[in-house]
């Protein structure tokens, strides 16, 4: 039991370009329990799509943008962390801790900080109460 | 359009706790349009709740489903294969779809999860104005196309009150001046002389004051 892999969902924005063609598969077996998600854009990303994905047994949820200034379709990064920041708003309504739910901004194709930023937020996720997993779908 | 906020969760929670199992029903129109109601807003509510009740340790069956309009049989009918199987509908629909559901489904009981709140627009993205009480007499041809009745705080047919100020309402503020609105856009328009005449005051026979009302025409009906 003590072994589970805590569940992990990462929405990152495509044009990061954090992993060539194949390469995500491979990185996301170092890392048990981690779900990379490729976006078209990070504020693609809406309140509901991160509270689904914790309803649906994420442990912990993190957006990954660009900088504002390098959003290839101009508002979508500021966009994106107003929806995260919303939905961390109803995270603490229902009562779980809105750390469980990040977003960060990366450069580009940067997989050293990326490392870093998954072992932070792992470590954080750790430290919190698991959350109880569902029963019935 | 009808515009609407979401219920407080804790709200919503107290009216289904007795429940084991929720039809989560949205409303794709109006209160869509206002980020209230539609599906996005139910997935955000499920979800939402099965993390609430998952952090009290309950498990009640949430289930989601949203349909184009909750004040319409057609509509309505399309959940009627999943309403049996539930205690209770949650619905994300207005005042109006809440009591279409209840006519509908009569032996189910359907909680509401938002606040209807008025009659009104999208002004800009993320911002709604009530615009329309639905007095039954709609007089914005006199008014330059801004209603007194709903955009005037203290419903002035021939106004403005003297609490004008700086084109802000006396009552807040926050709210503009409805009169001042009404006076620039005539005067834009070049037809000022529309406010020369005297208006009699509003017949409230014809709104809500009336008591509920009902619009029958024979030639839609089967
Ligand atoms: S005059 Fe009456 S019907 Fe017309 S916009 Fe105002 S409240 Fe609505
Ligand atoms: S200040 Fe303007 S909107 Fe407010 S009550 Fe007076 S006339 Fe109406």
């Amino acid at each position: 039991m003590e072994d589970t892999p805590v569940k992990i969902v990462v929405y990152h924005c495509r044009n990061l370009r954090l992993f060539k063609d194949g390469e995500q598969k491979i990185f996301c077996r170092q890392w048990p329990g981690l779900t990379m998600v490729s976006i078209p854009c990070s504020g693609k990303i809406e309140a509901h799509h991160l509270l689904k994905t914790m309803a649906g047994g994420a442990q912990g949820v993190l957006v990954l943008a660009c900088s504002e200034k390098a959003c290839q379709y101009l508002e979508g990064s500021s966009r994106s962390r107003k929806r995260v920041d919303y939905a961390r708003l109803w995270l603490e309504k229902v009562g779980i801790s809105a750390e469980r739910l990040d977003f960060v901004r990366i450069p580009p194709m940067d997989r050293v900080a990326l490392e870093n930023l998954l072992r932070e937020f792992l470590s954080k996720i750790q430290s919190l109460e698991a959350l109880p997993a569902i029963a019935k779908a | 359009m009808i515009v609407a906020t979401l219920k407080e969760i804790d709200e919503i929670r107290k009216m289904i706790d007795r429940y084991d199992s929720v039809l989560v029903v949205g409303c794709d129109s109006c209160v869509a349009e206002c980020a209230a109601g539609g599906a996005r807003e139910t997935m955000l509510l499920a979800s939402a709740l099965k993390l609430s009740y998952l952090k009290d340790h309950m498990n009640p069956t949430i289930t989601e489903a949203v349909i184009d309009r909750q004040c319409v049989d057609d509509f309505i009918d399309q959940i009627a294969d999943q309403v049996p199987e539930h205690d209770a509908i949650l619905s994300l629909g207005c005042g109006a779809g809440v009591q279409a559901l209840a006519r509908v489904y009569s032996d189910k009981a359907i909680i509401p999860a938002l606040n209807t709140l008025f009659i009104g627009e999208t002004q800009s993205r993320g911002v709604w104005q009530e615009n329309c009480l639905g007095c039954g007499s709609c007089k914005l041809g006199y008014f330059g196309a801004v209603c007194p009745v709903a955009r005037c705080s203290k419903k002035l047919m021939n106004g403005p009150c003297g609490g004008s100020k700086g084109g802000r309402c006396e009552v807040n503020p926050e709210i503009p001046c409805g009169w001042d609105l009404i006076i620039r856009r005539l005067n834009a328009l070049g037809e000022l002389d529309r406010l020369t005449e005297y208006v009699p005051p509003v017949d409230w026979s014809t709104s809500h004051s009336g008591g509920p009302r009902k619009v029958v025409r024979e030639d839609q009906q089967p």
